[in-house]
């Protein structure tokens, strides 16, 4: 049975005198709830005050419901910042955005593994849930991490699509067959969480590598009917230092994409794509 | 805009990977089905495997150029690329993990193990042209030392598992495999040439025992 938040649009006198009924459901204090068998959850949170100070664990204690999120455990933290000794402190600084798994924004480690907290349901763990930044990116505060290096993986690799130049721009797109448009739109759902690249052996801040998502993006460019007019320009750009040939086939990506998209299938199509532009490049086309 | 072949990493990696399979990979076939011959007795292998190798043609310049080369680049390479990852296959138990992990586990082994082989077979033999007279004995020798044998039991294992690993990994790196399912089942084809050829091996040594 799943319990479905209130619907009653707060007024505004409730929100500034905190009663907000979102709230309520939130902190567990609507008496209207059914009980679940999930009453109460411990969290370690790793905690880090700025980029350049050390990390250090705290531990709480919230009431919850089974089917809550981890998102929604977090904010409902934020109201009460006490400690499992009793001590307030700071509240928990973390992202979140659209709550529904489109965004990519909420990336952390759940008990070690990179997942969207607003996706991830407190009854799915067992025990103390244990929450990190997501690995590999640098840290802002507690689980805010700085991801602006895949925005530069993006651009590296030109993960768009030239509309502007000298053809007529009111012709009407290539047709694609339901197929293409059904494969493509599987990579079209990434969101740029950075799960895949938190997972991967081989991604790293002091590594070059732009990652599988980065990679996927080029599969995903190369097969549009405008993009692939710059098929070979995005083929060289994964051909040389941090591109497609530093992946080691480990495949944790597509173990842990959230969106489950078929990244090692993409790295498998450039793979034959960039030996075939290797032929082309060495032998003439 | 530089293209693939003025990149001197693209090259490299896949160089690196070529380097594996062939010349190493068929040379590593080679010397299994060789050694295979040890079962038809010393007189047999001392007449019909060691000494056609020993007389043939160019042989120091193909061992240099075909197999130690290649060798020294890969295993060379091989130790700049682990530099570059960091392994978790404890927080990642997947199996493609684990071989991820094994892959550069088992390349560094092998790495210490051929300098040991190298240094008891071809080096020691360079010192001691007398035991190509009679090679099968001085194997025999080495081999029923049970620390030796175990040592090159290990040798065997490792290396064809790296070999087998590599062809899966190699398929996916140049595009013979794209998806998941043929990966999977090219991994399997993978696996069974591996306990083919450690199976092979493995035969080969115990037929130096007396």
């Amino acid at each position: 049975m799943t319990t479905q938040p209130p619907d009653v649009v707060p007024e505004s006198a409730d929100l500034i005198l905190n009663r907000d009924p979102l709230l309520a459901f939130e902190l567990g204090n609507d008496d209207s709830l059914p009980a679940s068998s999930i009453d109460q959850i411990d969290l370690k949170i790793r905690r880090q005050d700025d980029p350049f100070s050390k990390p250090y664990w705290q531990q709480f204690r919230l009431p919850c419901q089974g089917k809550e999120t981890i998102t929604a455990l977090l904010r409902k933290l934020r109201n009460q910042p006490v400690t499992i000794d009793g001590e307030t402190v700071d509240p928990v600084a973390f992202d979140h955005n659209c709550m529904e798994e489109v965004c990519g924004a909420c990336a952390i480690l759940i008990n070690g593994k990179p997942r969207m907290a607003c996706s991830a349901l407190i009854e799915e763990f067992n025990g103390m849930i244990t929450l990190e930044p997501l690995s590999k990116f640098p840290i802002i505060r507690d689980l805010i991490v700085d991801r602006s290096r895949m925005f530069a993986h993006l651009k590296r690799v030109k993960a768009w699509i030239t509309l502007d130049g000298t053809w007529e721009t009111q012709q009407p797109p290539l047709r694609m067959s339901p197929h293409d448009v059904a494969v493509n739109y599987l990579y079209s759902r990434c969101m740029y969480c950075g799960c895949c690249m938190a997972a991967c052996p081989q991604y790293d801040e002091n590594q070059e590598f732009v990652g599988p998502a980065t990679l996927a993006q080029v599969r995903l460019l190369n097969h549009h009917p405008l993009g692939q007019y710059e098929k070979t320009e995005r083929l060289h750009r994964i051909m040389t230092v941090g591109g497609l040939s530093d992946c080691g086939n480990a495949q944790n990506c597509v173990r842990v994409c959230p969106k489950e998209i078929p990244l090692t299938t993409a790295i498998g199509e450039l793979g034959r794509a960039v030996t075939w532009q290797l032929f082309k490049d060495l032998f003439g086309d | 805009m530089q293209t693939s072949i003025h990149d001197s990493h693209f090259i490299l990696r896949r160089l690196h990977s070529l380097f594996g399979l062939i010349p190493i990979g068929g040379f590593l076939v080679l010397h299994i089905w060789e050694n295979g011959q040890s079962h038809l007795g010393a007189e047999y292998f001392n007449y019909y495997v060691a000494q056609p190798i020993m007389h043939t043609t160019y042989l120091l310049i193909i061992e240099i150029v075909v197999i130690a080369l290649p060798l020294l680049f890969h295993a060379g390479y091989g130790l700049v690329i682990i530099g570059s990852g960091s392994a978790e296959p404890f927080r990642y138990r997947y199996r493609r993990n684990w071989l991820y992990w094994l892959q550069r586990v088992s390349g560094v082994a092998i790495v210490a193990f051929l300098a040991l082989h190298i240094g008891l077979t071809r080096v020691a033999a360079w010192l001691d042209p007398a035991i190509y007279q009679d090679l099968f004995g001085y194997m025999q020798q080495s081999l029923t030392q049970p620390v030796t044998l175990v040592v090159y039991l290990l040798g065997l294992w490792l290396s064809v598992f790296h070999l087998s690993n590599g062809l899966a990994t190699a398929a996916i790196a140049w595009g013979l495999t794209t998806n998941a399912a043929a990966q999977r089942r090219f991994g399997y084809v993978c696996l069974l040439i591996g306990v083919i050829l450690g199976s092979l091996g493995t035969h080969a040594l115990i037929g130096f025992l007396p």
